[in-house]
């Protein structure tokens, strides 16, 4: 049903994906060899791409000397608590605001939107407060809470447009054999949205696998998250590139592996997709 | 009054809806207040800290590394409980102002860069250590400590934190290249700029000097550092800004005429560039801590092991010389329980005591103490200690002024000597600038 | 009970639980940030004294000669991510729609970038960007090209620089969100064009895009407002210089607010970006709302 492609432009294609992908990765391979480098020659010129004094002494000192383990895990905690606290506020939301007739209903999803104006560092006194008054600075919950407050927001947005792409006439003949709005909401137009969710879900564990500013305040020692591991590589004099690169490995294989796990639904939702250009 | 009723409203608003979500999480009770405190008038030891626990927030210079393995030994010799939580600079400060402003009392002892001094004794975010000074008198030995360290902390005749790590501001030079052009280690300002210039081969890649000119704290720094080596001040005797003084605009003009012998990146370079840059051994001379000294003998960081030595920084011709002098301070949290504040002294007491002192320099700690200083084994492995021992006794530690508006000095003059470096301001255009912008924001 | 449950009481629960949620974090900040903008505060204050002083800090922006400068070099830096990351975005997600193995690998691969904190992303290109040791003037230099004092640090290449470091590591989440709205499509709409012998150039243009405009415009929305709020790459790379040439309104706030603690007048300033924000976010809005009619 689709025009075929010729050999020709299969191939330009294929070459064009290459090549972007390795300007893209560029930075990553860098930070890949950096992190098996001697620190002399992080930044030797001409570069060394392949040819170095290859040494496994970067991980040996962050096995050692830091807490990796401990920060990946609390990466992995606040990450999924709040996809999936996120995910369940923020999808019905979205519905809600996609379907509904009412105006009222609709101007909500602009206090959403106001939330996601205001710069962080006006509010990040105020959240600090409110988290020490409620007991739970250095939790879990205080950084799963707050970055839930701006991932759902961004969610209900997402979620809303997707949801408007699903032809109504299909939930409405659901409807009409009786079923109630969650069950129409639940059985038809979930599953039809699933690429909607899992790019949403990807979009809210990028935003708290990366969150810096909430976590630097709102975390103790046994709390702490991947990336203020990487920054501790400071001193005052310079940067620890190996041990840097090391962490920010480890902050990109769990990533990777939930990207993985995620593509896998693309497919699931909607499989026609492949050459609608 | 109205503040309080939004915050109450909205408290009770937050607690009936988080009840159900979060089931009971109890952390440590944050103080409310600031208790008041007295130490006890009689001397204490090590048994204070019997059953305590505290956590200290160290910046991640090398000295973490001493905090590493002398942490562990201090929890055995004392029965406390100790939790090293390793910050890097920027994170290490904001925790800790909010941990002040909010009176959580997290982080019972903390590491205390020198230009903090003013802002947190002002504020009295830390507790001054007078008191516990005077009562342990007798086994702290101060006399032993450089007088130049006790800027560490002091603030308006109180230490609002106690001498951790002093910094010197040194000049390391590459001995191969000098020898080679027939140069001697420049002493003066005027042979540093002429060394510069006649090392600076830049068809070879080679330069005679790496600085920092990267906006910010940086070059902020790196030109604070050479006002100093001219005589030159930035504040008045009565403490008002006076960033652009004629002087000081010459003085901006030298620095400026630096950066022709310096790598064509020098305007864009943070430590950690200026670093790699001599490291890599693309430079001849560079200011810079006398900490990073160690690491150019490190075959796995350096190019130019065996090749560096180092001399005291050069000043104007005439002047009586100074050095810079930086570094870190240990403080103690003013919202920690009067009882945890007893243990995290002993801490403070125990680390900087001449019998730790030794081990603490072996792991990278900075020194403080003339006997460490001198000590014949120390001298053996260090053969720098004494140079480093010199800038010490003719430190200027207020260089960078250590009041509380620090911050706004170091911003304005981080734009603007950045803006004249890179041809956007003439000197005195950014200078008076930097003085329009420090006037604006005084308070 | 079944009857309300049909029709919009369904949809108000729905919306619910989200709402009592946000409201109850967010207001409070919300309130404290507007209402402190009135005020003269300093943070670091013993006695946390707060002065009413009206509008005084707003008057103030408008006099801070780096607000202007910084509030234009904003729009800029706005202007150039969100169109070149709209724009490539879009390009790499029809490129890769495919479910090829080779397309499948390519989009896991593309997504690493987002898995790093922004700040290191900011110290990483920042090294590749050196002038002396970076890797990227080594092969401009190869290829004859004089990069003065490197891209990071002249005045007329740092903006353009830090954009890239944006667009290299948001373009593949917008590549994400396209891809699935172009999942989500109907097939009718391409199986009567192909039946009229349309080339793929007018599907695209004719069927494709305006199909995908709800997507296209949340995402155009999402990412200007992200944008207009970014920090951390600036802040790890030019520290908003040379000069001023990259100081957005963001890191203004920023300084002011977490290195002066000015915080009324950094309370002031963020309001002055909420508006500008909301503004633009409007005029998105009512284009999104006439699409949706």
């Amino acid at each position: 049903m689709m025009q075929k492609r010729s050999k020709f432009e299969q191939g330009l294609l294929t070459v064009l994906t290459v090549v972007v992908v390795i300007l893209f990765m560029i930075p990553v391979f860098w930070l890949i060899t950096t992190s098996f480098k001697f620190g002399r020659e992080a930044f030797s010129i001409p570069p060394k791409w392949l040819f170095f004094d290859f040494t496994l002494r970067n991980y040996e000192d962050v096995l050692a000397t830091s807490k990796i383990g401990l920060y990946l895990t609390n990466s992995l905690i606040v990450s999924l608590g709040a996809t999936v606290l996120s995910l369940v506020l923020g999808v019905p939301a979205g519905y809600a605001i996609a379907r509904s007739g009412s105006r009222v209903l609709n101007m909500s999803a602009y206090f959403f939107l106001l939330l996601l104006m205001v710069p962080p560092v006006a509010m990040l006194i105020p959240f600090y407060l409110i988290m020490r008054d409620l007991h739970l600075l250095g939790s879990y919950a205080s950084l799963i809470i707050l970055d839930t407050v701006f991932d759902a927001a961004f969610v209900v947005w997402m979620m809303r447009s997707y949801f408007a792409d699903v032809p109504r006439e299909i939930e409405e003949a659901a409807l009409v054999d009786g079923a109630s709005r969650f069950a129409a909401f639940w059985r038809v137009a979930l599953p039809l949205s699933i690429p909607g969710i899992v790019a949403s879900a990807l979009y809210v564990i990028i935003f708290s696998w990366n969150d810096f500013l909430f976590a630097l305040m709102l975390t103790s020692p046994e709390t702490k998250t991947i990336p203020l591991g990487i920054l501790s590589s400071f001193s005052a004099v310079e940067i620890n590139w190996g041990k840097m690169a090391v962490m920010c490995i480890f902050a990109i294989v769990p990533a990777l592996f939930i990207s993985l796990f995620l593509n896998r639904y693309f497919i699931q939702g909607a499989t026609m997709g492949a050459t609608k250009g | 009054m109205h503040h309080n009723l939004w915050k109450f409203l909205n408290l009770i608003i937050v607690g009936v809806v988080l009840v159900g979500l979060i089931g009971c999480t109890a952390p440590v009770a944050p103080a409310a207040t600031a208790p008041e405190t007295a130490p006890p008038a009689v001397a204490a030891g090590l048994d204070a800290c019997q059953g305590q626990s505290l956590v200290l927030a160290s910046m991640t210079d090398q000295y973490v590394a001493a905090f590493r393995v002398l942490v562990p030994k201090f929890e055995e010799a004392s029965g406390a409980k100790v939790t090293l939580d390793e910050l890097g600079y920027v994170d290490l400060y904001q925790k800790l102002i909010a941990d002040f402003v909010g009176h959580t009392g997290n982080y019972d002892l903390m590491t205390v860069d020198i230009v903090w001094s003013g802002e947190f004794g002002q504020n009295l975010y830390t507790l001054p250590l007078d008191d516990f000074m005077a009562r342990d008198k007798a086994e702290l030995q101060l006399d032993d400590i450089l007088p130049v360290a006790w800027t560490l902390g002091e603030w308006q005749g109180t230490h609002v934190a106690y001498p951790l790590a002093g910094y010197a501001n040194v000049l390391n030079y590459r001995k191969d290249l000098l020898e080679q052009a027939g140069i001697q280690p420049p002493t003066t300002q005027e042979e540093l700029t002429a060394a510069a210039q006649a090392l600076t081969d830049a068809d070879a890649g080679v330069y005679g000097i790496a600085l920092l000119g990267a906006k910010g704290p940086a070059v902020a720094q790196d030109y604070m550092a050479w006002v100093q080596q001219y005589g030159s001040r930035l504040l008045d005797d009565e403490g008002n800004p006076t960033l652009n003084t004629p002087e000081n605009v010459e003085i901006l003009q030298h620095f400026g005429d630096l950066f022709s012998y310096a790598p064509a990146g020098a305007t864009d370079y943070w430590w950690d560039q200026r670093e790699t840059a001599f490291r890599s051994g693309n430079v001849a001379m560079m200011e810079g801590w006398s900490i990073a000294r160690a690491g150019y003998e490190n075959p796995d960081i350096s190019s130019v092991v065996g090749n560096v030595d180092l001399t005291v920084a050069p000043v104007k011709e005439g002047m009586e010389p100074q050095f810079g002098f930086g570094g870190w301070g240990i403080g103690i949290n003013a919202d920690s329980t009067p009882e945890q504040q007893e243990c995290a002294w002993q801490f403070i007491k125990w680390v900087t005591s001449p019998e730790i002192q030794k081990e603490w320099l072996r792991n990278d700690g900075a020194p403080i103490r003339r006997s460490t200083m001198t000590d014949p084994e120390i001298v053996a492995e260090y053969p720098w200690m004494p140079i480093l021992l010199e800038s010490f006794e003719k430190g200027d530690g207020d260089y960078r002024p250590r009041i509380p508006q620090y911050s706004i000095i170091q911003d304005a003059l981080g734009t603007h000597v950045n803006a004249f470096l890179v041809g956007q301001e003439t000197a005195e255009q950014a200078l008076e600038a930097a003085q329009k912008q420090v006037e604006d924001n005084w308070q | 009970m079944r009857r309300a449950l049909r029709g919009e009481g369904a949809y108000l629960l729905m919306l619910l639980p989200l709402l009592v949620f946000v409201a109850a974090i967010a207001i409070y900040p919300l309130l404290f940030s507007f209402r402190i903008s009135l005020f003269k505060y300093r943070l670091t204050d013993p006695n946390q004294v707060q002065t009413f002083v009206g509008l005084d800090n707003y008057l103030r922006a408008f006099q801070d000669p780096i607000v202007l400068t910084s509030i234009q070099v904003t729009l800029i830096y706005v202007a150039g991510t969100v169109l070149l990351e709209m724009s490539l975005g879009l390009a790499l997600a029809l490129l890769l729609a495919s479910e090829a193995r080779l397309m499948r690998g390519a989009r896991s691969l593309l997504l690493l970038p987002m898995a790093l904190p922004p700040l290191v992303v900011g110290l990483v290109w920042k090294s590749l960007y050196n002038a002396d040791f970076g890797v990227i003037p080594y092969y401009l230099k190869a290829l004859g090209i004089d990069v003065g004092r490197g891209p990071l640090a002249e005045l007329n290449w740092a903006m353009l620089a830090v954009i890239l470091i944006d667009v290299w590591q948001w373009t593949p989440l917008l590549m994400i969100i396209f891809l699935a709205g172009l999942k989500g499509l109907p097939l009718e709409p391409y199986e009567a064009a192909f039946a009229d012998g349309a080339t793929r150039w007018q599907r695209f243009v004719h069927i494709t895009l305006p199909l995908l405009k709800p997507t296209l415009l949340v995402a155009l929305l999402l990412r200007t407002m992200q944008s207009f709020k970014v920090f951390d790459v600036i802040y790890a790379t030019t520290g908003g210089g040379p000069g001023s040439a990259t100081t957005v309104l963001n890191f203004h706030i920023y300084t002011v607010g977490m290195t002066f603690f000015d915080m009324g007048y950094a309370a002031a300033l963020a309001n002055v970006l909420l508006v500008i924000i909301a503004i633009l976010s409007a005029l998105y809005i009512i284009i999104l709302e006439r699409q949706q009619l």
